[in-house]
């Protein structure tokens, strides 16, 4: 049985705004699940109705065999949340936090401090254990928060956009932390708008745009759905304005659709990467067309994440009605 | 039950911790009604000498209404802290946990309690040294000391509703001090009732604020005024159950 179970999952906003339309996935015990896509894809929206948190218009979310909207509160007992917006007590010191958040899942007194402990060594906060929380860096205040999310030692644990903020060596290494836990039978649904983290996490991946799921699988399952590697023809400096007429010219070369077209530069997929990129430097040259460079690559989460949203990153933010008039103060 | 009052415990303990660790506002709740206690004790030190004026001293007379302007201005913070909690994200952490969600309004009244009765302990004890006398002695603070705080609670509800209808803090504060001012003001809290104009003796006989006053004021000048505590209390009982529906209601729309 899987461990989340999601079918045809709609949740529309007061306002008519459809932030999740009728999703469907599951998520395997022990795996670590990416849900990937854009700012305003439904995203937070999926996650928080998993958690409990926000209430679906339709269809179905179970967690562990227990349906989200039946029994909550069993639902709560047994993950782990942190939200992309960290979630500590300035006041409290990093100890007192944890506690705090042992004893609201049940756990006692004694039970809470060494389980807070435990927590403070594994995230390497235990030297900074007894300051205020309003005295830590955004990385310190990361970990503390994920330490709050893993405080009653949950089988599964939500993560929305983990590493937002943090710089490259603290994202790596929440990255480490993420595949140990993982490793010790943890598992992990997380969302992402780093494609980076979804290839260096995900055993397994959904790709959401507007509120739909536009393709599942495994991140390399995904690239390869491409066709081959990818032929990348960058054009002269001025020559920008070239690119839909060689886009036309080696579209033909392409086993997956039409070639895709970016700032002053073309892209192709191909199964037989060697042979076509002759074909490609022919047809160029007899159109007369200056190439600044010609590169044969793999094709990377990049590519597959452009070819199924369109292209387009939208920023526009769908937020829950309810937290609307909330500005959270960023951190 | 005992459930509920773990869990509620649990979320009184911090707000508590808070309350210690944060010292300038610790002192400041403490420190602001004495200064009010202060003042109005001094500028209107000669009312005793009106005609109709039925009390010792003009102190006397203020004590209980600068333990209801306490308990006013504490309700407030109490809709202040929940902004903040909801901004942090920290309402999110209590919702994800395994509790109650009527353990997390709980645990909040409980802490605000526990603040109005410490700041009303000190005014009582401020007072005495300033000259006040307690005519009900110890087992009257300690019922001042209740109603200040049950009333303070009721309140507190109301600063609740406008916290979390507006979600902004500042805008809770400033209506709160807009709605605080009138409310003391309209009542029989710095002028007696036989003093007053005519028509603001009538209002303030709609004014609850009065009820608590005349009920406290009693216990500090007169003795046990049975009918005027029953009152207090009945209003303040009233009042809670208002205040405490919408909160209720504005809660769940927050957290739906």
């Amino acid at each position: 049985m899987p461990l989340i179970e999601v079918s045809n999952l709609v949740k529309v906003y007061p306002g008519g705004i459809r932030a999740v339309d009728d999703i469907t996935f599951t998520v395997d015990r022990g795996e670590v699940f990416g849900f990937l896509g854009p700012n305003g894809a439904g995203k937070t929206t999926t996650i928080r109705i998993l958690v409990t948190l926000l209430a679906p218009t339709s269809g179905t979310a179970v967690v562990d065999g227990i349906d989200v909207t039946v029994a909550p509160e069993e639902v709560r007992k047994r993950v782990g949340y942190a939200a992309q917006f960290i979630g500590v007590d300035d006041d409290l010191t990093a100890r007192e936090n944890l506690v705090l958040q042992g004893r609201l899942h049940g756990l006692s007194k004694t039970e809470a401090r060494r389980r807070g402990d435990d927590l403070l060594e594994i995230l390497q906060l235990t030297a900074a254990a007894d300051r205020r929380a309003g005295t830590f860096s955004g990385g310190m205040k990361r970990r503390l928060d994920l330490g709050q999310a893993l405080s009653h030692d949950p089988e599964l644990l939500f993560l929305d956009e983990p590493t937002i903020g943090l710089d490259p060596p603290t994202r790596r290494a929440l990255w480490v932390y993420l595949r140990e836990l993982n490793a010790r039978g943890v598992t992990i649904f997380l969302t992402t708008q780093y494609l980076e983290e979804a290839d260096a996490l995900a055993g397994r991946l959904a790709i959401i745009d507007e509120g739909v799921i536009v393709i599942e699988g495994t991140p390399q399952a995904l690239k390869d759905d491409l066709g081959g590697d990818a032929i990348t023809v960058t054009l002269a400096p001025g020559d920008g304005s070239q690119v839909e007429r060689v886009a036309e010219l080696i579209g033909q070369y392409s086993d997956a659709g039409a070639a895709r077209t970016y700032d002053g530069a073309v892209r192709v997929f191909t199964r037989d990467a060697a042979s076509r990129l002759a074909d490609v430097v022919r047809t160029l040259d007899s159109a007369g067309i200056h190439v600044a460079r010609l590169e044969v690559s793999e094709p990377t989460l990049d590519d597959v994440f452009l070819r199924h949203t369109g292209g387009k990153m939208r920023v526009e933010e769908v937020k829950p009605r309810s937290r609307m008039m909330f500005t959270r103060k960023p951190r | 039950m005992i459930r509920t009052f773990r869990e509620s415990s649990i979320l009184w303990g911090r707000l508590m911790r808070k309350m210690v660790r944060v010292k300038l506002l610790l002192f400041f709740a403490l420190f602001q009604p004495l200064l009010f206690l202060l003042l109005f004790s001094q500028v209107f030190d000669r009312l005793d000498q009106l005609p109709g004026f039925a009390y010792d001293s003009y102190l006397q007379f203020l004590v209980p209404s600068i333990i209801a302007l306490t308990a006013l201005n504490s309700a407030f913070q109490s809709g202040i802290g929940m902004v903040t909690d909801i901004e942090d994200g920290l309402l999110d952490k209590f919702l994800i946990a395994p509790i109650r969600r009527s353990s997390i309004l709980l645990g909040k009244v409980m802490a605000d309690a526990t603040r109005m009765a410490l700041q009303a302990l000190i005014i009582v004890g401020v007072s005495l040294i300033m000259g006040a006398r307690f005519e009900t002695g110890v087992l009257g603070v300690l019922m001042m000391i209740v109603l200040a705080a049950c009333f303070g609670i009721a309140w507190a509800g109301l600063s609740n509703v406008i916290a979390l209808r507006t979600g902004n803090g500042e805008l809770t504060m400033m209506i709160g001090i807009l709605i605080t001012f009138p409310v003391l003001f309209l009542s029989t809290s710095f002028m007696p009732s036989a003093l007053l104009p005519s028509w603001l003796d009538i209002v303030a006989t709609f004014n609850p604020i009065t009820y608590i006053v005349e009920a406290v004021r009693a216990l500090v000048n007169t003795g046990w005024d049975w009918n005027a505590i029953g009152k207090a209390f009945g209003v303040t009982a009233g009042l809670a159950v208002v205040t405490f529906t919408a909160a209720t209601a504005a809660f769940r729309k927050v957290i739906s």
